[in-house]
């Protein structure tokens, strides 16, 4: 074995402490290291913060993404969901949370604690921070103020709008201008881009048309019948509710009225089909234009 | 009666206020701490010198940033880890090997096995048998296995000094032991 040579030792000594006494090297102050370690877990409390915000914003997208009525827009639940799926704050609260871990393991005592503490505590943190800035409404919030403000942002109500703004595919949103007056079955109403229609609703339940005449806005599920003369059959109205504190009870619930509405046309179809197919006397002046909307053959599909 | 040394978190306390004071220190950690780099495989006499030197100069210079709720020990035998480390990476060079020090006392801290396995150690192993095998076995196992056996140290000091939970700690010695002796037996040592 190597022995320790003591006039190597010492000349370590003396050259270091020359320095020192001559002024050298001095050392940091303690403010320099308190700083230091809090702005560590100043980032780390960053992190989880933002988070959090993006579990509330997750939390409000999944409890308000209007899957209720997902086959009025999208072929079937899966590709619903990837559309409404907010994979950006996804993505950004699996970086926080690496972030996040980084950071603890970088604080001062932050390597004691094993891997599956930190990840755990940062996880359940930011989850239960997230509920609880959703209770306050801040996952709409936020999700509607970036909307607002960016945009390259497609926040939710961007997303709503966009799959619920469709003449063509038999989708509209937007408000009656106008009270109804009996006996005409047709309404002028506004949709968001400002264009004015024409809007048949006479197959609208007495509900429908009560909410119709809320003038606040609403969707609309049915058929462009003339688009030169922006005429549209509407077939059932449903409330615009993204900035409503929406339980799943009212999901439920707007899903079964959802239901109802299409599978009565369904009926309506398939007695049709049957008299077209000279099964039952043909009368194609039963035939309502809501029996061939998409929503109708998808269920039927199903 | 014969008033006791100052403890080495005194001495700092005294340096912060009289740098002369570090020299103490410097005293009490210079044998040990240039054995330790040597022993993470800092072989040449100028380098360890030099590391030694960029140790003390460091702990100097974050003298403020001990803890006192912890050991210094642990503190400063961090900061050679961390500087021998920056040696190999500033050198492009990987550790020389290790020179373990006295056979008998390392065999019996490694026979000694707190995990419950039954490794027997051959009395008639040779230092230079055990530094060839150290160096055989993964880098990750080699520090934890010197700092427990060779340079003494309690679990949860070495968790300070590698910075990793003292859980860890327990696993990779066992581990490395293991390995250890999977060398040894490989090398015909009759274990």
């Amino acid at each position: 074995m190597e022995e320790n040579k003591p006039q190597e030792n010492s000349s370590c000594k003396g050259s270091v402490m020359s320095q020192i006494r001559g002024g050298e090297i001095c050392p940091r102050s303690k403010t320099f290291f308190q700083t230091r370690e809090c702005t560590v877990w100043f980032l780390w409390l960053a992190t989880v913060l933002i988070g959090a915000l993006a579990v509330a914003v997750t939390l409000f997208v999944v409890s308000h993404s209007q899957y209720a009525l997902y086959e009025a827009t999208h072929e079937n639940f899966f590709t619903f969901m990837v559309e409404v799926l907010p994979f950006l704050w996804i993505v950004i609260f699996g970086l926080m949370v690496l972030v996040g871990v980084y950071e603890v393991r970088h604080t001062k005592r932050g390597y004691r604690y094993p891997l599956w503490q930190i990840v755990g505590s940062s996880l359940i943190l930011s989850l239960a921070g997230g509920a609880a800035l959703q209770l306050f409404g801040l996952g709409y919030t936020t999700d509607h103020v970036l909307g607002e403000h960016m945009g390259i942002y497609s926040s939710q109500e961007k997303i709503e709008r966009r799959m619920w703004q469709n003449p063509e595919e038999g989708r509209m949103l937007g408000k009656q201008v106008r009270p109804l007056m009996p006996p005409a079955l047709v309404v002028d109403f506004v949709d968001i881009a400002g264009k004015s229609w024409a809007v048949d609703v006479s197959e609208l339940t007495p509900l429908e048309l009560e909410l119709l005449d809320s003038e606040e806005n609403v969707r609309l599920i049915g058929v462009l019948t003339d688009k030169e003369n922006s005429f549209f059959h509407s077939c059932g109205a449903f409330p615009w509710q993204l900035d409503k504190a929406v339980t799943r009870a009212d999901l439920s619930a707007a899903r079964k009225v959802f239901e109802t509405r299409v599978h009565g046309y369904g009926e309506q179809a398939e007695h049709a089909l049957l008299k077209v197919t000279g099964k039952e006397d043909s009368d194609d002046d039963d035939k309502s234009p809501c029996s061939r909307i998409e929503p109708v053959r998808r269920f039927e599909a199903q | 009666m014969e008033a006791l040394p100052p403890s080495d978190t005194e001495i700092v306390h005294m340096t912060l206020k009289d740098p002369n004071q570090y020299g103490l220190l410097m005293e009490r950690y210079e044998v040990k701490l240039k054995r330790y780099i040597d022993r993470l495989g800092v072989r040449n006499p100028d380098d360890q010198l030099d590391v030694l030197q960029d140790v003390f100069i460091k702990a100097y210079r974050n003298l403020n940033s001990f803890d006192n709720n912890y050991s210094f020990s642990s503190w400063i035998y961090r900061i050679a880890h961390n500087e021998a480390i920056s040696f190999y990476r500033r050198k492009n060079v990987r550790p020389e090997g290790h020179l373990v020090g006295d056979g008998n006392e390392v065999l019996g801290f490694l026979s000694s096995n707190q995990e419950g396995e039954e490794v027997k150690f051959d009395k008639c192993i040779n230092v230079e048998e055990i530094n060839r095998a150290l160096f055989k076995i993964d880098e990750k196992y080699r520090e934890p296995i010197i700092l427990r056996f060779f340079e003494h140290k309690e679990y949860d000091e070495i968790s300070d000094i590698l910075e990793i939970p003292i859980g860890s700690v327990g696993t990779l010695l066992h581990r490395g032991k293991k390995q250890l002796a999977n060398v040894l037996n490989k090398d015909n040592l009759r274990i």
